[in-house]
């Protein structure tokens, strides 16, 4: 059974934008995917279908066999974790709440609304903020961290989950290079070790080479190339990052051409 | 093609409608006069019979002092009680108006409208309406002014609630966190500090309520002013006025101190 | 590692932050503390509540269609009260606004009176002013008037002062270089730079002052106010079920209207 399983899925926005146009894709449990292609091709909008962040207009999206939709919405979402470009944590609080934030879909409201938490919880956030290297931050606010500080706490929230999926919007589109090759490196390992299913958007070609087991390109709201690094030919990236009357223009050629 | 030769005209310049503004308000404001038959000549000449009229506070009569510092003192405990009142109300309902937080859109539609609804009220008519209920004394006036401002409270959080970044939000969101949880660590701590702020002002706003809401029964310095001067008693009418001054004064600076603190 | 509880808080002691409990606790104090003195007593509250109820049930009678002329004029005098109190209140603040900003005021000595002046005008309420006003000039509309103007230039007149305070010196220095006199400093470079807030903070005090409107008629000091207590008191509830929502109407028109006008100034659209 897939991991995730999105049938015929389209998204319309109210303002006439046709984010998704009926896309088909499963994902393998355990595999490390990524999700290549331009701005606006729909990449946001087809991870946010995943975890119920942007409702599909049309089709369906099934998270291990179970169809997703608003009353079951908590109990999924316990189950697919997201981590997120600007990081979002919340400033004011410490890296161990936000980190902690990940275990209230366990909880009951009752205790968590009055930020207690019980003793499980507290040995599951030390646990992650040891995997991700982070412990000797662990009472710091969250918003005197750096950058790449900031987005490993954020897996460590997404992992505090004990999700099956992670799901990861551009996790490294606001960070420099050696602290996104450490994050890629994280979530990587993340899959490695605990078999958890990885899906990531990212628009720098030669991480996704790098670090996926699969690649799959969309452009203007369709998949346009679905395969293994391996077969990311020029000419498919040509295919997946193509615009509107750039047919005869080579400049996206020399682009790629270092990617 | 020579650059010189081209010689864009300007777009034609936008009417300028200040004028019509300016005459426009200005034969509105004559209307209003007209209409309230304010007499200026009669304020004109009252100015010298006025300044004569305020020359009689010039002598403060303290002689009662202690009672109209502990009327005072009442005045405050009412502003404080009414602020806590108000406090819990608009915790409970902001996040139900905050379009972002609601859980529905018809709760958003109810909460928004109890808010604009008890903030529409004024506080005296509140006041004279729970005096009427539960006889006279400070407890009533607390309560009108609690609810009364729990409409300003409730809708200063409400829209500092709608200003969180939405990414925060989807953070507490994407972990399948529910409403009461979303309110609790997405939410006020976010606003903390406006929200801080906000309860200080309310207090502020309070207190000088509270001074007159005496007047009608409801506690408090505003009934013993409104006696004194009744009585044509100017030495204890300053007496009186002075001693809410000077406290509202101390509210303010407290107040805005405490502001700054934050801010 | 022994647990104790089964439930900590997400701090290196698993106590809640110093902090948030001293703040907690003081509140909590103050308010046990003055609880007599506000003579809070629950059994009162909830034995008023059945009275409460019955208020209200009471309210739901034919409305005193016969009381609707005079109820209009006196919701309009409210609302001309308001508009006229501001606009005076606007014009006589301009140049109190200038005189007790540090950057305009032409000695140092005017910045602070006028400050004080300022700070004492608009710390009292309107309700106090309208009492004293009436004691001098007599019942109607004109004391209420004149109540409002002195506790909105009280307010006015600080938030030019502050908002003088903030201009450009460049702007300023401009001005000044091609020979401005002092007043002309003032007028083309100062007042101008302070405008954009100016809207917003109107519409604030209009909103305040309506408000405020609305219940100085209770010192017979105009407006809707003498006729809310006076039904009240003498028990017509067919009466004041239209005064309370013609206050209600009017109240939340110009709170939209005020919402609509910032949003639009907010966000720039064209007529």
């Amino acid at each position: 059974m897939s991991a995730i399983s999105i049938q015929s899925v389209s998204k319309r926005f109210p303002n006439g934008c046709e984010a998704l146009m009926g896309i088909d894709v499963e994902i393998q449990p355990g595999s490390f995917t990524v999700v290549l292609g331009p701005s606006g091709a729909g990449k946001s909008t087809l991870l946010r279908v995943m975890n119920g962040l942007e409702a599909p207009t049309g089709g369906s999206v099934r998270i291990g066999g179970v169809t997703l939709g608003k009353s079951n919405l908590r109990k999924l979402r316990a189950g697919v974790a997201m981590v997120f470009q600007q990081f979002n944590l919340v400033a004011r609080l410490s890296v161990v709440t936000n980190v902690l934030t990940g275990r209230l879909a366990h909880r009951s409201w009752i205790g968590s609304v009055f930020y207690l938490f019980r003793q499980e919880d507290l040995d599951i956030s030390r646990e992650v903020l040891a995997r991700v290297g982070l412990t000797d931050k662990a009472w710091s606010r969250a918003d005197k961290l750096s950058g790449g500080q900031q987005q490993r706490v954020g897996i460590a929230r997404a992992l505090a989950q004990r999700p099956k999926v992670i799901l990861a919007d551009e996790p490294v589109a606001s960070l420099d290079p050696v602290a996104s090759e450490e994050i890629m490196a994280l979530l990587r390992e993340i899959r490695d070790r605990d078999g958890i299913t990885v899906v990531v958007n990212l628009h720098q070609v030669d991480l996704a080479r790098r670090f996926a087991d699969r690649i799959i390109g969309m452009n203007d709201g369709r998949v346009v190339f679905d395969g293994t690094p391996a077969e990311l030919s020029p000419q498919a990236l040509r295919t997946i990052y193509q615009r509107e009357g750039m047919e005869h223009d080579n400049s996206l050629d020399l682009a790629l051409a270092y990617a | 093609m020579n650059v010189h030769d081209l010689k864009p005209a300007l777009p034609p310049k936008p009417r300028n409608l200040m004028p019509v503004w300016a005459a426009a308000t200005l034969a509105l404001l004559w209307l209003i006069v007209w209409d309230l038959e304010i007499s200026f000549e009669a304020l004109a000449y009252g100015v010298g019979d006025m300044a004569e009229y305020f020359s009689r506070y010039g002598r403060p009569d303290f002689a009662d002092l202690s009672r109209y510092l502990s009327l005072m003192g009442v005045t405050l405990a009412t502003a404080l009680w009414g602020t806590a009142f108000a406090l819990v109300v608009a915790f409970f309902l902001a996040p139900l108006a905050a379009r972002n937080f609601a859980p529905s859109a018809v709760s958003y539609r109810i909460a928004r409208e109890i808010l604009n609804f008890i903030r529409a009220m004024p506080d005296l008519l509140l006041a004279l309406i729970f005096v009427a209920a539960m006889g006279l004394g400070p407890l009533p006036g607390a309560l009108a002014l609690g609810v009364h401002t729990a409409g300003f409270l409730g809708k200063f959080f409400a829209e500092s609630l709608e200003r969180i970044d939405q990414g925060v939000y989807e953070g507490v969101a994407a972990t399948g966190a529910n409403f009461p949880q979303l309110v609790m660590y997405a939410g006020w701590p976010s606003i903390l500090r406006e929200s801080l702020g906000y309860i200080i002002y309310i207090f502020d706003r309070n207190v000088r309520m509270a001074s007159v809401l005496g007047l009608v029964g409801a506690g408090g310095i505003g009934l013993a002013l409104h006696d004194t001067l009744r009585l044509f008693d100017y030495g204890q009418s300053a007496a009186l006025i002075l001693v809410i001054l000077a406290t509202i004064l101390i509210i303010d600076y407290a107040s805005a101190w405490l502001r700054r603190r934050l801010g | 590692m022994t647990t104790v509880s089964i439930w900590r808080w997400p701090t290196p002691n698993g106590l809640p932050p110093l902090p948030l409990v001293a703040g907690v606790l003081a509140l909590l104090v103050a308010l046990a503390l003055t609880a007599p003195v506000v003579e809070v007593n629950f059994i009162r509250l909830m034995g008023s509540l059945g009275r409460m109820v019955d208020f209200a049930g009471q309210m739901f009678v034919t409305p005193d269609w016969g009381y609707m002329p005079q109820l209009l004029d006196k919701m309009l005098e409210t609302i001309e009260m308001t508009v006229l109190g501001t606009a005076i209140a606007i014009v006589v603040s301009l140049p109190l606004g200038l005189l007790a900003a540090r950057n305009a005021t032409p000695h140092i000595a005017v910045y602070r009176v006028v400050r004080d002046l300022l700070s004492l005008m608009r710390a009292l309420p309107e309700l106090v002013w309208a009492l004293v006003f009436v004691s001098a000039v007599g019942l109607g509309p004109l004391p209420g008037v004149m109540a409002l103007a002195f506790v909105t230039v009280g307010f006015m007149g600080k938030f030019f002062a502050e908002a003088i305070e903030v201009v450009d010196h460049k702007a300023v220095e401009g001005v000044r270089a091609h020979g401005a006199g002092w007043l002309q400093v003032r007028l083309f470079a100062m007042l101008p730079q302070a405008l954009p807030d100016f809207v917003g903070t109107v519409m604030y005090i209009l909103d305040h002052n309506l408000r405020a409107a609305a219940i100085l008629g209770l010192v017979g000091a105009g407006g809707i106010g003498y006729d809310l207590v006076m039904s009240m008191r003498l028990f017509q509830y067919d009466r004041l079920l239209l005064i309370a929502l013609a206050i209600y109407l009017v109240v939340t028109l110009l709170d939209r209207a005020s919402d609509r006008l910032r949003s639009r100034i907010i966000h720039g659209s064209a007529k």
